[in-house]
């Protein structure tokens, strides 16, 4: 199967011809892809692959040089109610003078809008979203006495008020310890049981087969896309990590085994 | 206290409340350094409106000076965005020449106008009340203070209005960006501000204590707490504190008013950086130093501990023994034990050390964390 026969009405994103350049260094090149609804899917590619630029892009976040974006059949800008979003735990500050629970508010923003203020209503959602993730003891701590699991887990409580159809996660298993990355994975798969679809920046190759069941390799290009059993093969993994020697020696070795594990398991 | 020194104080202590605010933003935003940028650029825009318009009272004027402090802000983020100049550099390449530009124009063509250069530096607040403010003939007070009480209102209610906003594109523009609260909206429109109050504020304190009145109130709030509410009150408080005893500091030394009122928001930046609770140098001098104890303390009765009832006890409990086993000098192992006893984990008989029931209780706390 491939990602590229599935119809539109079953889509949660298409991406077409996207192009993205630093200057006259292009980024990405020419990237279609089809996500299906209610899937979890990972981006895996090497260091410098655009990874976290498509998903800027498809975000919006970065202007493309070409191509097109539809998440649920529309442009980004009229469905931004629909998207939650997790960038990477480090690019905030988080000696920032707030509190987790206003952390966690501000996932209710969008919906708010411009000028109207948060209320009760998007506390309790806050609080509850807390709870889901194991930190509702910790709403009223300072964001800057958090580990860096801890942050993880306020990012996703974030991303769960924003009560979105679509979520990208950029790396939310960076820096967290064993406990944290099972309670993050059972929480995708649980958004993915309640039907929205997962999108996530991933590095370690080692658990994608077990965590997801949709892969996009990309290398600037896009090298595979669809169902983990059928394109996560040692062939693909190969074309996206190839050429960076000194990278892939024990990157390949990883993926040969993890492979491996795929087909023991079928 | 006559008139005109309560006019002087009420204009400082407006002045300082109207930097505080964006400076709050600026700190956070670690974006200081834009504040000095923007406080001398505007000149330019100021000189530029003047030769307009031909009045230095003209609104005219301000708006001149807001477009050249975001027209500065710009042109450090295109030279940044060329990736051949980092950001400091750029801030340091872009104000001088409009600062120098402005200068200029005043030396050869404005000889003869208030405008000149010390007051651009420095500007004059005992001259503020002169200037009078006088619809229909009535005298209601120094035109300074009702500009600049202009000012500080457009800042609070943009405060008031856009918290929300400011907050999460200061702390994740990429949330914000997503969202659809623009960013760059905020960023300009902060950049304005600030660019507002510098000129207004220019006139009483001169360009460079703005950057201070704008910088060091929220620098000392931000090491006092960890809410932005507070970060914000506080800042406006150590403002005004600053304009009031810069104002007397000033009439007793019979100096500057605005170099006093600086010098004050430096004071209190000090007072906070060594007196700030949790944050400030003394809390974290006091932690490390109870830290220190209190692990000596735990090594030891561990090292007791562990030795508690085997053969060899007798000689690991001597005190003397510590030196060997620590490498703690003998005035150092004294004083451990000397806070051990006193904190009833151990007792000494002689110079044998006993653990007591609250010790062991410790040692074993230390050893399974």
């Amino acid at each position: 199967m491939n990602d590229r026969n599935l119809e539109s009405k079953d889509l949660s994103i298409e991406v077409a011809d996207l192009t993205v350049a630093y200057g006259d260094k292009p980024v990405l090149w020419d990237i279609d892809l089809n996500v299906p609804k209610g899937i979890l899917m990972a981006i895996v590619g090497p260091n410098g692959a655009g990874k976290t630029t498509m998903i800027k892009s498809i975000l919006g976040l970065v202007k493309p040089a070409a191509g097109r974006v539809l998440i649920l059949g529309k442009p980004y800008h009229k469905q931004r109610h629909l998207i939650g979003y997790v960038p990477q735990r480090g690019s905030v500050d988080w000696d920032f003078p707030t509190s987790v629970l206003d952390v966690v508010m501000m996932g209710r923003y969008g919906a708010l809008g411009w000028v109207k203020r948060p209320g009760k209503k998007e506390r309790d959602m806050a609080l509850e979203a807390l709870d889901k993730v194991g930190m509702k003891k910790f709403s009223d701590r300072q964001i800057s006495q958090l580990s860096g699991g801890q942050q993880q887990r306020v990012f996703l409580a974030r991303a769960l008020v924003q009560e979105a159809e679509v979520y990208f996660m950029d790396e939310p298993f960076q820096g967290v310890d064993a406990i944290t990355e099972r309670a993050i994975i059972t929480l995708l798969r649980e958004l993915r049981e309640a039907g929205k679809t997962v999108v996530v920046v991933h590095h370690d190759l080692q658990t994608v087969p077990e965590y997801f069941d949709w892969v996009t390799l990309i290398n600037v290009r896009r090298i595979a896309s669809g169902p983990v059993d059928e394109v996560f093969t040692d062939e693909n993994l190969k074309t996206a990590y190839g050429g960076r020697v000194a990278f892939i020696s024990h990157r390949k070795q990883e993926a040969n085994e993890h492979v491996d594990i795929g087909e023991d398991r079928e | 206290m006559n008139p005109a020194q309560i006019e002087i104080q009420l204009i400082a202590i407006v002045v300082a409340v109207a930097c505080a605010l964006p400076g709050v933003f600026l700190v956070l935003r670690r974006m200081a350094l834009m504040s000095d940028a923007i406080s001398h650029a505007i000149l330019l825009g100021i000189v530029l409106a003047f030769f307009v318009v031909k009045d230095l009272a003209s609104p005219l004027l301000v708006i001149a000076a807001a477009l050249t402090g975001v027209l500065t802000v710009s042109l450090v983020e295109l030279l940044n965005k060329t990736k051949l100049v980092k950001e400091d550099a750029a801030i340091g390449l872009v104000f001088p020449v409009l600062f120098s530009m402005g200068v200029i124009l005043i030396s050869r063509f404005a000889g003869d106008v208030h405008l000149d250069t010390d007051a651009v530096l420095l500007g004059e607040l005992a001259f503020a009340p002169f200037n009078r403010f006088e619809p229909f003939g009535y005298d209601i007070g120094p035109i300074t203070l009702y500009v600049m009480a202009g000012i500080l209102l457009l800042n609070l209610l943009f405060i008031i209005i856009f918290y929300k906003e400011l907050k999460v594109a200061t702390f994740d523009p990429g949330l914000a960006a997503s969202i659809g609260l623009s960013p760059a909206i905020i960023h300009y429109a902060l950049m304005s501000l600030v660019s507002v109050t510098a000129v207004g504020a220019f006139d009483a304190v001169g360009s460079i204590l703005v950057v201070a009145l704008m910088i060091a109130p929220p620098a000392a709030a931000y090491l006092m707490t960890n809410d932005l509410k507070w970060m914000i009150i506080i800042s406006a408080v150590i403002g005004i504190l600053s304009a009031v005893t810069g104002y007397w500091c000033a009439h007793i030394f019979d100096v500057s008013i605005a170099g006093s009122m600086a010098t004050m928001t430096g004071v209190f930046f000090l007072l906070s950086f060594f007196l700030a609770p949790k944050r400030g140098m003394l809390s974290i001098w006091q932690r490390r130093s109870r830290q220190k104890w209190e692990f000596a303390i735990k090594m030891l009765v561990v090292h007791l501990s562990h030795h508690e009832n085997l053969p060899e006890a007798k000689d690991e409990s001597r005190i003397d023994h510590l030196q060997r086993h620590f490498e703690w000098n003998k005035d150092f192992a004294e004083r451990v034990v000397r806070r051990a006893e006193k904190s009833e984990s151990i007792i000494t008989v002689g110079d044998i050390m006993e653990l007591t029931d609250k010790g062991r209780q410790l040692a074993g706390e230390s050893v399974v964390k």
